[in-house]
């Protein structure tokens, strides 16, 4: 409601202020065109008062002549004839001409003949109201004696006169007779000549009145014989009004409005004319014409619906920004309660193991002498510290994410070792929680890809452990990793499909389960440990490689992660791997496995046969060995529904083949049965998922060497008497690392920086160390400065020699970092004692190869 | 209520059609404009009024289809007789006024001689507005000229006076005794009244003139000898000189009262605007003037009051109805620009136009449409056996003058009865 009423106010104000702008505008506009027209009315009276002047000079002119005619006759004593005939002789003008008419008879002599006549000269005025009282006619040269407009008795022609009185001699008595003087002149030329200026008022025009209103000269907008009936015909005035405004008008000079025959509004300049007997000059324009028009309405009408748009799309703008920031307040209050929720997780989830650290650590400091407590202890630390690390590497990749500094590290690797790694990490969690876990690998062709293989490792692993911890115990979670061909030339493309029967997801928690800092809620989420980053991660992480992650989740019924991604292929992949011919058995009730078994021994150059259970794969064993064909070796799973793995070696061993080489397989970890699966006389244990080079490698390393038992995994023996190099700053790093190398038998030399490690290598025999580990932070020198200089170094052995980072530095660029300095390898901090032996296995390996 | 509204909804539908209807008979009637509407030229009109606005308005009108031609209405000094020198001048006019008495006139035969002839097809003159009996045809049956104003002779009446006073305004000529009688009673001096001064437009014509007519009008022999100013004819003026002296003898009109009128237009206008004058007896003329004075009336003004003009009641069934042209407009054939004149001349030759420019001038329209002018209404109730068409009947200029000299010096005494219908052709 509150909001109602603010938008109407809003809406209210926005109108005001247009409107306000817009009358503004119109009143500013009307006002400006008040004061133009007021200045144009000015400049109308300016210019009426210059026409009276031109008026004046013209009929002063025309006078002037009428004046010297009438002195001459006065001064000469003329008849009527005579007066004509000298008027004749000076008269120059065509269309003019003068009548002289005596006073008493208003009759006689024109300059022209009559009309239609050649000789009649004759002309009277007695019927013309005209001459009936000439006491406007004044003495020679004392003002205009100008008549009104009249009809010339001799032409017909609309005429006025300039008049004096003269006196003639009567042609018959010789007396003195008095007369009329009169010049005429055609209106029609008068009004050609006497026209207002037309390039500054095209449509003003002239009249002229005499004192009682009368046209003298009429112009043709002018109505009436009398301006005053004219002016009361059209506007409205009482009699005392009219009387005062008709007498200005006669008496000064000046303007006002009046409305013409047509309604229109007009203005009505006014001017005396000096030298005449009352007469006004009158210039007649419509106010139109003197109106400039500044207030443009087609403007006003277009800022009107301009400012009407702007402000409909102001207000259309506003209330999407608003509906946006409101929707931003919401995702910021929710991101925000999001890190708050997050901060006081990780908080909790921090503390947790730290709790369990420092307090583990302070029991075990009391009971030091309790061997027992001892281990459990630090077995417990252990497992703390290993989900410390996990929450922190979680933490910084998430922040690189944020900041978009999320970067691949290419390299080669070997799938099948990501494989492997990936079933090793999930098998403890998938042991804990007995939960039914299968792995599939479908067509593994290329065994070496080039790719960010930790960060693929990342994405793996954070699917899997998602399902494997959503996973209530007694669950399913299957995993099917298939390589197809890409559409990208020099790649394939790894199809990874994690299947659970976990809790599920709800579609609400789907939409936004890639965000950062979402965790679902459900009570039974809140009791498993996450941070709640890991499906943010591994989405960004699919984004960067090019890929797709899809998820289909069903609340209670589970989850099914499907990530694509198409990886290069490493340009190094293994030589071809050939078995000698032979027939093998493969036991197992998982038939896609099977198949996929026997389609990698077919691809090896072996006969597979499969089995699907222990006891018939004792009876097809059986019944080689008695046909003398026996089996070349035997693949067997070690869970099967009737007959496990185990009893059906036993079986096997009791009762056909003692010898008979067999491979137990399994997805799970093989520390529970190890021994009893010795026991009975397993000769070699088998991972799942298959890959073809280590079923290559396992075949030809069982039926070459035809061992017995399988390979201690634990044997250091060929590590003893290793001599590693130690680049290490820190105190106590350098007393773990010597110490857990030292427990394999591996003799450890410290140098206290990177100079100092240079300075050892420089100055070490050949063959000194086997190896370096390298600390990358280090005080004078830190580690990739001392790598490329020992890999400058003159002496072949000394600059070979491999050097594997171990530092805290763990992102991917670190990595590479190390590796484009000359390193063989990187091992993050903190160690994973498994991880160190493997590395130096590995680099052993390498560098006897 | 369902009914009225569904009435109410039908009665609007109707009338919507039937405005439409209007509207489209109107727009068919509209004048439209057969000439280039963009042609520019000058026509310019003549006449003996001092003004014509009413004509003037006219112009304005027409310009609203033919805006670049320019009208004028120019007053000629002595019109009657400067009118030949101007139309054979280099200033002459493409319409002037022009009366029936100039047909035949060997005076205007140079006149006439200009006039064209409107009843020609090609002109598409909408002769037929106008009332048949106003038009003139000459020997030879040409239409030299159409009337725009007609003219006739009554009387002022203060309407509002006679409710007042609470008599009615009479119809008949006893009726009227009566009423000049109730009103003198009523303290009305002159109950009727008139211009006394000159014979011109004086009061005493305009009561004998429509008797005398009529009288010859139902006696052609007669009308013939009048019009021949043949003596014989004088005895049939007695009927309308005695009704003269019969209402100045009853005191109908008191003679000084009218004598302190100076003049027969303006005075007898604000004369009879001073609002005392029950009556006041004048040509139709100069009911033209009374529109325009009203407002120049302080009285009228003050308390204005509704007026009619209707017939003089002299007979026993009333008074008559003298129709008669009063202005006649001929165009000049040899004039400039006469296709732009007959154009003007079509526009302005309409029931539409001619009704305006009387009503304006308020003049009694030429057209059939006599009652639109409140003031002229009681002359359109006056039915046709007492209607007399002079143009018709042929009345010709020196009848009226012998008429007007009769009466003006028999209501003035300077004549007798007898003395005046002795006299008839030698009066002047």
């Amino acid at each position: 409601m509150k909001n109602v009423v603010k938008k109407t106010w809003v809406i209210l104000v926005n109108v005001f202020i247009m409107l306000a702008m817009l009358t503004f505008v119109v009143l500013y506009s009307d006002f400006e065109n008040r004061k133009s027209t007021q200045r144009q009315i000015e400049h109308f009276e300016n210019t009426t008062i210059t026409m009276k002047h031109v008026t004046e000079n013209y009929l002063e002119g025309e006078q002037r002549i009428c004046d010297v005619w009438a002195r001459y006759i006065n001064s000469e004593d003329l008849t009527i004839e005579d007066a004509v005939s000298f008027i004749r002789i000076s008269h120059v003008l065509p269309n003019a001409s003068a009548h002289i008419v005596y006073l008493d008879t208003l009759s006689g002599l024109s300059t022209k003949a009559r009309q239609g006549s050649t000789d009649d000269y004759s002309v009277s005025y007695a019927r013309l109201d005209l001459l009936n009282d000439v006491s406007w006619i004044n003495d020679i040269g004392k003002s205009i004696n100008i008549s009104r407009a009249y009809t010339n008795p001799v032409n017909g022609e609309q005429s006025i006169a300039f008049c004096n009185s003269v006196t003639l001699k009567d042609p018959g008595s010789g007396d003195p007779r008095n007369a009329i003087l009169l010049r005429v002149l055609p209106i029609a030329e008068l009004e050609e000549k006497w026209i207002f200026p037309r390039e500054k008022f095209e449509n003003a025009e002239l009249s002229m009145i005499d004192a009682d209103g009368n046209y003298i000269i009429k112009g043709h907008s002018f109505k009436n014989s009398n301006l005053f009936e004219f002016y009361k015909s059209y506007n409205v005035l009482d009699a005392a009004a009219a009387q005062e405004l008709f007498g200005k008008i006669t008496s000064s000079t000046g303007s006002l409005k009046m409305r013409n025959s047509r309604g229109e509004e007009c203005i009505l300049a006014y001017t005396p004319v000096a030298a005449t007997e009352g007469w006004t000059l009158l210039s007649f324009i419509p106010m139109n014409d003197l109106s400039v028009n500044t207030e443009n309405w087609l403007l006003i009408g277009f800022i009107s619906v301009g400012l009407l748009i702007l402000f409909i799309f102001d207000l259309a703008v506003i209330l999407v920004f608003n509906k946006r920031l409101q929707a931003a307040a919401r995702e910021a209050a929710s991101a925000n309660k999001a890190k708050t929720d997050f901060l006081s997780t990780m908080s909790h989830d921090i503390r947790t193991p730290m709790n369990a650290i420092i307090g583990l650590t302070a029991i075990t400091e009391k009971n030091l002498g309790d061997t027992n407590s001892v281990k459990e202890n630090l077995r417990k630390i252990t497992l703390a510290s290993d989900h410390l690390l996990t929450l922190i590497n979680d933490i910084l990749d998430i922040s690189k994410v944020e900041s978009g500094k999320l970067n691949l590290s290419p390299q080669t690797f070997s799938i099948v070792e990501t494989v492997e790694n990936l079933v090793n990490l999930s098998q403890p969690m998938i042991k804990e929680k007995n939960i039914e876990f299968n792995f599939r690998v479908i067509r593994m062709e290329k065994e070496y890809l080039y790719g960010d293989r930790l960060r693929l490792n990342q994405i793996y692993i954070n699917i899997l452990s998602n399902a494997i911890k959503y996973t209530e115990p007694g669950g399913r979670v299957s995993v099917d990793m298939a390589e197809e061909e890409s559409p990208k030339e020099g790649c394939v493309r790894l199809t990874y499909i994690v299947d659970d029967t976990g809790i599920g997801m709800t579609p609400e928690y789907m939409k936004t389960m890639y965000q950062p800092f979402s965790r679902q809620t459900d009570s039974r989420v809140n009791s498993i440990q996450g941070t709640g980053l890991g499906l943010a991660i591994t989405k960004q992480m699919v984004d960067l490689m090019g890929g797709t992650i899809d998820c289909q989740s069903e609340q209670g019924k589970g989850t099914k992660f499907t990530v694509v991604l198409d990886i290069p292929v490493a340009d190094v992949q293994r030589e071809d791997m050939k078995l000698d011919p032979m027939d093998v058995l493969v036991v197992d009730d998982d038939e896609i496995f099977s198949e996929t078994a026997s389609d990698l021994l077919k691809s090896l150059g072996a006969t597979a046969e499969r089995a699907g259970s222990g006891t018939e794969a004792l009876e097809m064993i059986a019944n080689r060995h008695k046909e003398g064909r026996d089996y070349r070796i035997v693949i067997l799973d070690l869970k099967m529904p009737d007959v496990d793995g185990i009893e059906t070696i036993a079986r096997i061993r009791a009762e056909v083949d003692p010898n008979l080489p067999i491979l137990l397989t399994s997805a799970y970890e093989w520390s529970d049965i190890e021994e009893k699966a010795k026991e009975v006389g397993a000769n070699g244990f088998l991972s799942k998922p298959l890959f073809r080079s280590t079923l290559y490698d396992k075949i030809n390393k069982i039926l070459g060497t035809e061992a017995k038992s399988v390979e201690p995994e634990n044997d250091d023996s060929d590590l003893q008497g290793m001599r590693i190099l130690i680049a290490e700053d820190n105190d106590i790093n350098w007393e773990i690392i010597s110490t857990l190398l030292d427990m394999h038998g591996i003799a450890a030399e410290r140098a206290e920086n990177g100079r100092v490690c240079v300075e050892k290598m420089k100055s070490a025999a050949e063959g000194s160390y086997d190896l370096i580990f390298m600390d990358i932070q280090m005080p004078e020198m830190n580690g990739l400065d001392a790598t490329k200089n020992i890999r400058a170094l003159e002496s072949p052995w000394a600059s070979s020699v491999p050097i594997i980072a171990m530092t805290a530095d763990a992102f991917s660029e670190n990595i590479t970092e190390c590796l484009n300095a000359g390193m063989n390898g990187h091992i993050a901090k903190p160690i994973d004692v498994k991880l160190v032996i493997k590395e130096i296995r590995r680099t052993k390996e390498e560098e006897r190869k | 209520m369902k009914k009225f509204i569904c009435t109410l909804l039908a009665i609007c539908t109707l009338l919507t059609f039937a405005s439409c209807g209007g509207n489209s008979q109107n727009e068919t009637a509209e004048f439209k404009p057969s000439l280039d509407t963009k042609t520019s030229c000058n026509i310019t009109v003549a006449g003996s009024y001092e003004n014509f606005e009413a004509l003037e308005a006219e112009f304005d009108r027409f310009n609203e289809f033919y805006p670049n031609v320019r009208l004028r209405y120019v007053k000629l000094d002595d019109y009657n007789n400067s009118l030949a020198t101007v139309l054979a001048g280099n200033d002459k006019p493409n319409i002037f006024f022009s009366y029936t008495w100039m047909i035949g006139n060997s005076n205007y035969d140079q006149v006439s001689a200009h006039m064209e002839d409107l009843s020609d097809p090609s002109l598409k003159l909408n002769l037929d507005c106008i009332r048949s009996g106003l038009i003139n045809r000459d020997a030879e049956n040409r239409v030299l000229m159409v009337p725009v104003f007609s003219r006739t002779y009554g009387m002022l009446v203060n309407n509002d006076l006679f409710k007042r006073e609470g008599v009615a305004v009479p119809t008949t000529q006893a009726e009227l005794m009566t009423a000049c009688e109730t009103l003198r009673g009523k303290g009305y001096e002159s109950p009727m009244m008139g211009y006394s001064l000159k014979s011109s437009s004086c009061f005493m014509y305009t009561v004998a003139y429509p008797m005398f007519v009529a009288t010859l009008a139902k006696n052609p022999e007669a009308l013939a000898l009048a019009n021949n100013l043949d003596p014989e004819a004088g005895e049939y003026m007695r009927p309308a000189l005695e009704g003269v002296k019969r209402l100045i003898q009853n005191a109908c009109i008191d003679l000084e009262a009218c004598d302190a009128i100076k003049d027969n237009y303006t005075q007898v206008i604000l004369r009879f605007f001073e609002g005392d004058v029950p009556m006041m007896i004048c040509a139709g003329d100069t009911v033209s003037g009374t529109k325009k004075r009203e407002s120049q009336s302080a009285a009228f003004s003050g308390a204005p009051f509704d007026y009619s003009f209707a017939p003089i009641p002299m007979t026993a069934d009333g008074g008559y109805f003298i129709d008669s042209p009063s202005v006649e407009f001929a165009v000049n054939k040899d004039c400039d620009n006469l296709d732009m004149t007959n154009e003007f001349m079509r526009f302005l030759v309409t029931n539409k136009e001619l009704n305006e420019m009387a009503s304006v001038k308020r003049l009694v329209t030429p057209t059939a449409d006599l009652a639109r002018d409140s003031v002229y209404a009681p002359f359109g109730k006056i039915p046709s056996e007492r209607t007399v068409l002079t143009e018709v009947l042929g009345i010709k200029d020196p009848l009226t003058a012998q008429i007007r000299v009769a009466a003006f010096k028999v209501g003035r005494g300077e004549l007798t009865v007898d003395e005046a219908v002795a006299m008839y052709g030698r009066l002047e």
